[in-house]
């Protein structure tokens, strides 16, 4: 099976019209979302130490995404061969005929799976898993809540990640405000794909937006992520019009943008961003904006198998440090502050 | 000269770092050559000369076997028919007599004399005197794998100052002084201190002919002149006090090496304030520039890995951070072997010092420094009624462990509780006795065996303190204590003014695992909705005690063994956070705590309970059968107060860290956090300080220690696989650091485990 296309999930016409609502909403209200990790000591994800809450479902198809259990909107069941102890036991417990183990050996029939989780619990491998769980904003509020300490010491907070938080505007917002309340700092790791209303419905409870910036050609980036770029430069414009702290991001990938020319269009892109946010604030305050270059990484291979999708990134090579510095050279020549990683 | 020494290109202190490193490597080599693996400190102890050595086995200060090179012929004075050497008289004659034959080292790219090649441990055969009988203990300590501390030596802290007042001819009249006083009582505890100064002094006068000698034969005039420095400078310290910097770190040096040999003693303790006079004495007169004053304190590391203390509060609470703590944390970094450096992190204590010592573990990647959760020990100790003035003295000074310097006796890091072979009496016990067992009956019948075992440990505390100054009395740390010399008694016996006996328990994360993988799936809620029987004969969700016991007894044998080994490792674990696991944990280490301190031993000693297993986790492990948490039989139990590896799928260090902060006993013997950290982390100034921050944090929810590893899984597991490729690849295995290549594969085993799920 290759990636589903962004087409056949209904909740990007769903979310399109949702109005924002999200900022109103009483903090305590009881709301679920869909999650597929909690990672603490999160170190990467903005300031100090942090813990990243990962919600399931995007709007992009990026071939090399390495968290691609995060895609699609529904649970699913991650399956690792190479752990299976071929004990049957995942068999006895679906009641759907999703699990097979007969003379042809041992197969997982995915077409079958509603993904009810039954099989999860009865293999003691742990080489069937469930990507997505839900969980009420409060129980993932408590989670993070165990690190605070480390938080206060390190001036860190709470990222929300994915997948695509804005896909789930009301939950995350519930989660942003309670983390608030917490006094913790927050931030968001958008991929700029959602309708400007669910985004500006979480700025009030968010102390720093991240967003991925992949080329600022919409066909090619049409190419990358099943998606054209008209969408996320405008929400980066309107982002850059607030006064919110952003960080833009660029995964550079091989035959995606790793050439001079193409991260030189991005870094004058950046410039604008910087400079509509000069003329927008009067000169009040600094240009709260910086950039980053993050060299793609080929760690998802055994996720893509497990979800039973195709690795369209699996042949490509991580760009060489030497390619990096020309790039960020590159980048520097616009005139736009750059830090590589 | 002796072998194996690497002469510096130049006379440079560049150049003789890396000369003294390369040495340092040779050395290390030829250990591994002749003694093989070595699971313990890397004591800095170096070989006799090949034709001199000869190799024993013999029972390390930590009490475990290693294979030991000593020297041939040393006329050991034995007065018991078994062979034993026995009493202050006889030790002290005998190590007198080893102090004789010693060979010397002068290094000439050293700035300082003086090295160990023996521990006068192995020649005294048989440790505790078989007349001095305690059969009636033998049961239960084995039954509860008590390790008693019956005969163990040093593990408390000295106070170099008084020595570094004194001098050893000071020390000697001192002797003569109270000798006299209190004669005729405690003559030969008297005799015993006197030959082991006059042992010394002979040492080191021949150190300072050997340096005259080598000085006269050199032609390169930079070299002779420091020849001819460590010539005069030992001639003077035969008997006098120290008047330099240089003299200072070359004294202290002698009695670490000294008491090195004598019975393993590594505390050191709070060097920086023990050099501080020496150092503004000699920058104010302009004799002593940085540079040199960090090579002196180098060259003293490199032949003693001793516990140093760097910062935290003096009595009054101020922080006593000073240049010299800098000097010292500079020092192990520029000769990059193992070291115990800990660096103080308070609400007081400059932070700077943290923010260096990460930036340190980083760069250098050798698990040094360590880091103290000084107000945290400083609290804890408080509660066990002394004043607060009091507990800011205790010093870091060993492994995981504190002492007042030269007037606490301790047992420190060698009194242990196996809580898992606790664990074990009590489940067989019940599964063998009880008609409808429980995990509550389990936990009532644990408690009621961990109660009876810390009593058998008191009274094995009680005996040791009763005999062993008759056995084998501290002759050389006594010597740098306030009282053994003037009452006349060993710092066991009644020499020094406290005694705070430790007891640490050993095995939590295991025991922890088991009591939550059995209230999961033996008898937890998801038992009771099981649906039926499946084609293994085990229920879909989870397993009969009669299941569990046979499971246990076969050692998970089979194919279903496998299968209900699997199932019982994937409950809740501890570390994970908010499970049933973690609660059990925080109960043992509770019930543990208040056991400890619930009474004092029959005899009237405090004890303070700790959470550490030191390096045993492989000996503590041999002899416990397989246990609920999936381990297998004769596998090895958790280390210290960690959770096991895997405890949780992203090994989140503030995971880890919440976990064992919240183990923590609180009396000020401590829990230490052992964690092992991708080197990525540290790549800029932003890392660093996230680093520090993390261990900020744990100090700040209660946590005691905490040692650090900075290690890439490739490398460790490319150096597992062929260690000599990584010859100079050093961790910190526990409280002590040493090179992995040293370490056996059994143990290399466990610590790349832990940095493959953790780092
Ligand atoms: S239960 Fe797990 S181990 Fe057993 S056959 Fe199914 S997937 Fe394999
Ligand atoms: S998740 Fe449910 S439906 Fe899917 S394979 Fe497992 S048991 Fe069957």
């Amino acid at each position: 099976m290759t990636i589903p296309s962004i087409d056949d999930s209904i909740f990007v016409q769903r979310f399109a019209r949702q109005p924002s609502i999200v900022s109103i909403l009483p903090v305590k209200m009881t709301i679920s979302g869909l999650i597929f990790d909690i990672q603490r000591f999160s170190v990467h994800d903005g300031p100090g130490i942090r813990t990243t809450v990962f919600l399931k479902g995007c709007s992009l198809r990026c071939f090399w995404c390495h968290n691609p259990e995060g895609l699609r909107m529904t649970p699913e069941v991650q399956f690792l061969p190479n752990r299976c102890l071929t004990c049957g036991e995942c068999v006895v417990a679906c009641g759907h005929d999703g699990q097979h183990l007969d003379e042809d050996g041992r197969s997982f029939e995915r077409q079958h799976c509603v993904a009810c989780g039954s099989c999860v619990e009865a293999c003691v491998a742990e080489a069937l898993t469930l990507a997505g769980k839900r969980m009420t904003a409060e129980a993932v509020v408590a989670e993070v809540m165990r690190d605070r300490v480390f938080y206060e010491t390190s001036g860190g907070g709470v990222t929300l990640s994915g997948g695509e938080p804005a896909l789930q505007p009301e939950f995350s917002a519930a989660i942003l405000a309670q983390s608030k309340a917490e006094g913790l700092h927050t931030a968001i790791e958008t991929c700029g794909q959602v309708p400007w209303a669910s985004l500006e419905a979480l700025l009030a409870v968010t102390d720093l937006v991240m967003m991925d910036l992949k080329q600022v050609d919409t066909e090619k980036h049409h190419a990358a992520t099943g998606a054209g770029n008209e969408r996320i430069l405008a929400n980066a414009r309107q982002l850059a019009l607030t006064r919110k702290p952003l960080v833009f991001r660029t995964p550079v990938v091989p035959g995606v943008n790793d050439t001079a020319a193409e991260i030189g269009a991005i870094a004058a892109f950046v410039r604008e961003l910087v400079s509509l946010r000069a003329i927008s604030s009067n000169g009040n305050g600094p240009a709260d904006i910086s950039w980053e270059l993050l060299p793609f990484h080929r760690l998802a291979a055994d996720k893509y198998r497990s979800l039973g999708l195709e690795y369209r990134a699996r042949d490509l090579n991580p760009p060489p440090k030497d390619q990096m510095a020309v790039l960020t050279e590159a980048a520097l020549a616009s005139g736009v502050a750059v830090r590589a990683n | 000269m002796p072998t194996l020494l690497v002469q510096p290109t130049a006379f440079t202190l560049a150049a003789r770092y890396e000369a003294l490193r390369a040495t340092k490597m040779a050395h290390t080599a030829e250990k591994w050559q002749v003694v093989g693996a070595m699971n313990h400190d890397d004591w800095g102890l170096i070989l006799p000369p090949p034709d001199d050595q000869e190799i024993v086995q013999a029972m390390s200060g930590s009490g475990v076997m290693i294979n030991d090179v000593r020297l041939k012929d040393i006329p050991i004075e034995r007065n018991h028919p078994g062979g034993g050497s026995y009493g202050p008289v006889a030790v002290g004659r005998s190590f007198r007599a080893l102090l004789d034959r010693h060979p010397v080292y002068v290094d000439p790219a050293s700035s300082l004399a003086g090295a160990t090649m023996v521990n006068f441990m192995s020649y005294r055969k048989q440790h505790w005197n078989p007349d001095l009988d305690y059969s009636h203990l033998h049961a239960e300590q084995r039954k509860y794998q008590i390790h008693s501390g019956i005969g163990g030596a040093q593990h408390f802290c000295p106070d170099l100052a008084i020595g570094l007042e004194l001098g050893y001819g000071g020390l000697l009249q001192k002797i003569a002084y109270y000798r006299e006083v209190n004669a005729p009582e405690h003559d030969g505890f008297y005799a015993g201190l006197a030959d082991v100064v006059m042992g010394t002094q002979d040492w080191i006068r021949r150190h300072a002919e050997a340096a005259r000698q080598m000085a006269a034969a050199e032609a390169q005039p930079e070299v002779r002149r420091n020849l001819e420095e460590i010539a005069e400078m030992n001639d003077r310290l035969a008997t006098e006090p120290p008047a330099t910097f240089r003299e200072a770190c070359q004294w202290i040096l002698w009695y670490l090496v000294t008491a090195r040999m004598y019975d393993g003693s590594g505390a050191t303790g709070r060097l920086d304030l023990l050099l501080l006079p020496y150092y503004e004495r000699d920058t104010a007169a302009g004799i002593l520039s940085d540079d040199d004053a960090a090579f002196h304190v180098a060259c003293l590391l490199l032949r003693d890995t001793g516990y140093i203390q760097l910062g935290g509060p003096d009595a009054a609470g101020h922080d006593v951070t000073n240049p010299v703590s800098y000097l010292i944390l500079e020092a192990s970094h520029r000769l990059k072997i193992p070291a115990n450096v800990g660096v103080c992190v308070g609400d007081s204590t400059d932070p700077g010092l943290l923010k260096r010592g990460v930036e340190i573990m980083f760069e250098d990647r050798l698990g040094n420094p360590k880091f103290l959760g000084v107000d945290r020990t400083t609290e804890g100790f408080a509660r066990n009624g002394y004043p607060l003035e009091l507990s800011r003295q205790r010093a870091y000074s060993g492994c995981h462990w504190l002492a007042l310097p030269g007037t606490e006796y301790t047992l420190n890091d060698i009194v242990k509780i196996n809580l898992a072979a606790v664990f074990e009496v009590a489940l067989s016990e019940m599964l063998s006795e009880s008609t409808h067992p429980s995990i509550a009956e389990l936990w009532e019948r644990f408690a009621a065996h961990l109660r009876r075992a810390v009593e058998v440990t008191a009274e094995g505390i009680d005996f040791h303190l009763k005999h062993m100054g008759d056995v084998f009395p501290e002759l050389v740390l006594d010597l740098l204590c306030y009282g053994p010399i003037e009452r006349g008694l060993d710092a066991s016996a009644g020499g020094v003014d406290y005694y705070n006996m430790c007891v640490d328990a050993s095995a939590l994360a295991t025991v922890a695992d088991s009591f939550a993988a059995c209230a999961h799936w033996v008898e937890g809620e998801r038992r009771l909705t099981a649906h039926g029987l499946t084609a293994h004969g085990l229920t879909a969700h989870g397993l009969t005690w009669a299941q569990l016991k046979g499971y246990l007894e076969s050692d998970w044998a089979g194919d279903d063994g496998e299968r209900a080994r699997l199932l019982m490792k994937k409950a809740p674990r501890y570390g994970h956070g908010g499970t049933i696991a973690d609660d059990y944990a925080a109960r043992i280490a509770q019930l543990f705590t208040e056991l400890v301190k619930e009474k004092p031993t029959p005899a009237g000693f405090n004890m303070i309970p700790g959470l550490f297993s030191w390096a045993s986790m492989i000996a503590m492990g041999k002899e416990i059968g397989a246990t609920p948490n999936g381990r297998h039989a004769g596998g090895p139990i958790s280390h210290g107060p960690n959770p096991d590896p895997g405890f949780r799928k992203d090994g989140a260090p503030t995971a880890l860290a919440v976990a064992v902060a919240a183990v923590q006993p609180g009396y000020g013997n401590t829990g230490p956090l052992q964690m092992d950290m991708d080197p990525g982390l540290g790549r800029d100034a932003e890392g660093i300080e996230k680093v520090a921050a993390l261990i900020r944090a744990h100090f700040a929810l209660g946590g005691t220690q905490i040692n650090l590893n900075v290690m890439d899984k490739r490398t460790i597991l490319e150096a597992h696989k062929d260690p000599s490729k990584y010859p100079d690849l050093v961790v910190r295995v526990t409280g002590f650091s040493a090179y992995f290549a040293s370490l056996s594969p059994e143990f290399r085993q466990i610590v790349v485990d832990r940095i493959v799920s953790e780092g």
